[in-house]
């Protein structure tokens, strides 16, 4: 079905377009919400066609190198998420990117990268799904440096090569399983043949692992996000850290699960590696940002914490653990998201960006703290609230794997983790809320942002509290991912 | 068609080189246009030979009983001599541009000219010992075009250049007569004439000869620890090392490589041995160490010629596989590095021309001066990198694919080896685009406002070569079952 093309090269022709030909400031901002607002149209659309319709092949570069894309329900899954995710933070830029230099380029390589990362979720094999990876990177690069700083510049490299230094591990991966002859369309359950693999196979799914995991933030390739992240602009902060460290993950999930198959690694030093590397990245991800001064910065080491509860889900090929895994996915990107939009406005009315600044702060901008607040409470976990779901199928998933000292220490880490949460996330909350009795409250003024603003931080908030109410489909849906892959 | 006319397309262009030095022609346009009409009508002969190709070899005189000179044009012959004969008048139109305003124009493109023809000698000659022959001419009349500027330096780098090409020579020469004397025929054939049978005890020493003989062409071919010649020769005028030393001179090292173990030793006689893994290690020692360097060299064009040497190896680590697959990816990666290293160098060229920037730290923000140069370096660096959806991707493959045609620790190592130099390719490029685009902010836009991107004759070859690295990356089919047809003897 060639129309399958249209969420990806619709957004990406836009861009091009809005970069080659930059028109009105107004004009632009209804070319943009149309094009995002179309483009979430689109993905709903495709989502609701039945998954057997849902196939395209495109073409062949060469020999094993050929374009293929299908449709599952974890593409849907993750397509529909970015798309929604991708509307709500554009929305936001309007106002945080009026003061901004360079729109055209901005909106252009933001929805650029919107259609990138539809055809990632779209990829039917490990060779188009690594082609869009790579585009993903690349045009995202842009975003990270919009700022055109020296330390913008330097952290775009910095992301640039460490992203393609990890794609290239995970290129050993395509090679090696294409030499031995594997035809690798992901198929739930894997491709290769778990009774011949050898050494050198473990070792391409490690890498694999690990290359798609530089994007996701994973210890120990993890050092460009805490850099990258915060120097872009608060809106593409939002989407770098809530969505395409998601595109890491989804690169693991078809890995593991599509390509590799989970019995493959099941019980070897590569299951086991990998669960040693979430955990001390969930661990050491919480102690950074509750460390970390920058208001931005403590968001990003938090992103990698909390991208690392999901690998540590997948890592343990269990299948309620599975299922938390995904809830998490979507949880932690709303969330982060609205974080990161919070941040943004407070930057972009009131220009503080360290956290010791931000005293009173709930007091100046109300509605944008209260979400804040909202939205922290819910990464801690406290129910009933979305994180609390995806955090007990993580936990109850791993005590369930009956493997030998994770299936405890990987709750207490957790816990840890999510007290350490608390302590980066509500502090700043108690604070705002709570400045002390030598605030001034003569000097008061209130910094609201507009609507364009405020709509998608509450949006996003909102669905993140109330999908921990009703979690129901939402799970319904990942088990049934599960029991195909598990 | 008569064997007869494979001289033709060898000798117009020496004979064309001669009458313009001998008859130096002052006006520019006169020049350009005389010069550009006998290398394109060349390059038409070239390809009227190729598509009739004459059904036996050229047989012209003896130097002594059993050293022959004959010219044979093979599949082979046909990628190489077509691959030349399509870059020439390309880069010639670039060089009139780009020497517009430099003194001894004449001397230039006559040597320059003459290149054309020698070159083609390499590709076309039927035995080693008529190849050694064009190879040997090749450095000397490539001497004049390192050292055309005529500064202390270039004088040093011709020098340099020089001394590694005659000891080079020196090596490939103990391996031919010790290669006459080992087989039973001294002309190429795909799988080799080496008289195994009769060898016996000699097979080590038959080992050793090819070892030596490797280096020795490996000097063209910038193999560790002969590489150094070429970053020091880029203080030739870009045309030169764009064509030569991207091209021409240092493919026609690679070229000899090839014909010397695919057409003379035989991949059989090789594969397995300790020649052969001498051989592999030098290529990714090169590989690795070139790479390395790219990255910390600041003069813009010396970066890209240690990319350069880099890529030649990969092309080798891809030959020395001493497989079919091996050889195809050679072939391959030969064409693809060609086509993009030229469009690299030529954007570095338009670069210097225009604005008179040497070092890559002095591009800061110029990608908003010169857009459509700057994109063409985006994307020869993204293909050199190996980025797929462009050509230098499906190179890459297919050289991973003969490494993992059996499974050997050699062949996870080679890929490894690729992996680091794809990365750092991806550093020493990328963050040069990044420089142009991103880099300095407002103020190096308005101080850069004044450049502008070089005229047509510039811009024409760059497109080309971006259509053709694009096209390429989005479908190979062509090419590879083209080199396939070469490697299995078929074409």
């Amino acid at each position: 079905m060639i129309a399958l093309l249209i969420p990806v090269l619709m957004p990406i022709a836009v861009g091009v377009l809005l970069m080659v030909f930059p028109p009105r400031r107004k004009v632009m901002l209804a070319i943009v919400f149309a094009a995002l607002a179309l483009s979430l149209g689109l993905a709903v659309a495709v989502a609701l066609q039945p998954e057997d319709t849902l196939r395209l092949t495109l073409g062949t570069v060469a020999e094993g190198l050929t374009f293929y894309f299908q449709v599952d329900a974890v593409g849907k899954l993750f397509s529909v998420l970015v798309a929604f995710v991708w509307l709500l933070a554009g929305l936001a830029a309007f106002e945080y990117m009026s003061h901004e230099h360079d729109e055209p380029r901005f909106y252009g390589f933001y929805l650029i990268v919107g259609g990138v990362l539809a055809a990632l979720c779209y990829a039917g094999n490990l060779f188009t799904f690594y082609v869009f990876f790579e585009l993903m990177t690349l045009t995202s690069a842009p975003l990270v440096m919009h700022e055109l700083t020296h330390e913008a510049i330097m952290a775009g490299l910095k992301y640039l090569f460490y992203s393609v230094g990890g794609a290239f591990l995970s290129l050993f991966g395509l090679f090696l399983f294409t030499a031995q002859g594997t035809e690798l369309t992901f198929t739930a359950g894997g491709v290769l043949d778990g009774a011949t693999a050898s050494g050198v196979t473990l070792l391409a799914v490690f890498l694999m692992i690990l290359g798609f995991g530089t994007k996701a933030g994973m210890f120990p390739m993890h050092g460009w996000l805490p850099t990258a992240h915060p120097v872009a602009p608060a809106p593409a902060s939002a989407v770098l850290s809530g969505v395409i460290t998601k595109a890491g993950v989804l690169g693991i999930l078809r890995t593991v699960y599509y390509i590799a198959g989970p019995e493959l690694i099941r019980g070897t030093w590569v299951q086991y590696l990998w669960i040693v590397l979430t955990l001390i990245t969930v661990f050491m991800g919480s102690m950074l940002a509750y460390r970390e001064n920058v208001l931005k910065k403590r968001l990003a080491y938090s992103t990698v914490s909390q991208v690392s509860y999901v690998l540590f889900g997948l890592s343990l090929l269990q299948p309620v653990a599975f299922v938390g895994a995904l809830l998490h996915v979507v949880f932690h990107s709303l969330v982060k998201n609205g974080l990161f939009l919070s941040a943004g406005a407070i930057i972009c009315k009131t220009g503080k960006t360290r956290v010791d600044e931000l005293k009173g702060i709930g007091k100046e901008m109300p509605v944008v703290l209260w979400c804040f607040t909202l939205a922290g409470v819910t990464l801690v976990g406290i129910p009933p609230t979305s994180a609390f779901v995806s955090k007990w199928y993580l936990a109850t998933g791993a005590l369930a794997t009956g493997i030998p000292v994770v299936s405890w220490l990987g709750p207490v880490v957790l816990l840890v983790s999510a007290l350490l949460t608390a302590g980066y996330l509500l502090t700043v909350s108690i604070a705002g809320f709570l400045p002390g009795s030598d605030y001034d409250y003569a000097a008061l003024e209130k910094h609201e942002p507009t609507w364009q603003m405020l709509v998608p931080i509450v949006a996003l908030t909102a669905l993140a509290v109330l999908l921990g109410v009703w979690p129901g489909g939402l799970t319904a849906l990942l088990t049934g991912v599960a029991s195909s892959v598990l | 068609m008569s064997p007869y006319f494979i001289l033709v397309p060898i000798l117009v262009p020496i004979l064309a080189g001669v009458l313009l030095m001998t008859f130096p022609i002052q006006d520019y346009k006169t020049r350009a246009a005389a010069v550009e009409t006998v290398v394109i009508l060349n390059t038409i002969l070239v390809f009227v030979l190729l598509l009739n190709r004459p059904a036996e070899r050229l047989y012209l005189f003896s130097f002594v009983e059993g050293m022959p000179l004959t010219l044979n044009i093979d599949g082979m012959a046909t990628f190489f001599g077509g691959l030349v004969a399509f870059l020439w008048p390309l880069a010639t139109l670039y060089a009139f541009e780009y020497m517009r305003h430099e003194e001894r124009v004449n001397t230039f493109l006559s040597f320059y000219t003459i290149t054309y023809g020698v070159t083609l000698g390499v590709a076309f000659a039927g035995n080693i010992v008529t190849m050694y022959l064009f190879y040997e001419a090749l450095t000397m009349v490539t001497l004049p075009l390192v050292i055309h500027t005529m500064t202390e330096e270039a004088q040093a780098a011709t020098r340099k250049y020089l001394n590694y090409m005659i000891g080079g020579t020196a090596f490939a020469f103990i391996g031919i007569v010790f290669y006459s004397l080992f087989c039973t025929n001294i002309e190429f054939v795909l799988g080799g004439n080496l008289d195994v049978a009769n060898l016996g005890e000699y097979a080590n020493i038959a080992l050793l000869v090819y070892v030596l003989a490797f280096f020795g062409f490996g000097v063209k071919a910038a193999v560790f620890p002969f590489h150094g010649w070429l970053p020091s020769a880029s203080v030739a005028p870009t045309p030169v090392t764009a064509l030569l030393h991207a091209v021409a001179v240092v493919k026609s090292g690679v070229f000899a490589i090839m014909r010397l173990t695919y057409f003379c030793f035989g991949a059989d006689f090789l594969k397995g041995t300790w020649a052969q893994t001498v051989v592999v290690i030098a290529a990714m020692v090169t590989i690795v160490y070139a790479s390395t360097l790219g990255v910390r060299e600041n003069h813009f064009k010396r970066r890209l010629a240690y990319s350069t040497v880099s890529n030649l190896s990969y092309i080798l680590l891809g030959v020395t596989m001493m497989s079919p697959a091996g050889l195809v990816a050679g072939l391959c990666h030969m064409f693809v590095h060609a086509i993009m290293k030229i469009s690299g160098f030529f954007c570095a060229g338009a670069v210097m021309h225009q604005t008179n920037k040497n070092y890559v730290y002095e591009l800061d923000g110029l990608g908003f001066a010169m857009p459509a140069t700057f994109t063409a370096l985006l994307i020869s660096g993204l293909s050199l990198t190996g980025i797929p959806l462009f050509a230098g991707f499906v190179s890459k493959w297919s050289i991973v694919q003969a490494l993992l045609e059996q499974p050997s620790i050699m062949g996870y190592v080679g890929v490894f080896v690729l992996l680091y130099s794809a990365l750092m390719t991806g550093i020493y490029m990328l963050s040069i685009n990044v420089r142009g685009w991103f880099s300095g902010g407002a103020a190096a836009k308005e101080a850069n406002a004044r450049f502008h991107d070089p005229s047509w004759l510039m811009l024409l070859p760059l497109a080309i070569f971006s259509v053709i690295t694009v096209a390429l990356g989005l479908n190979a089919q062509a090419l590879l079952a083209f080199v396939q047809s070469i490697a299995a003897g078929t074409f």
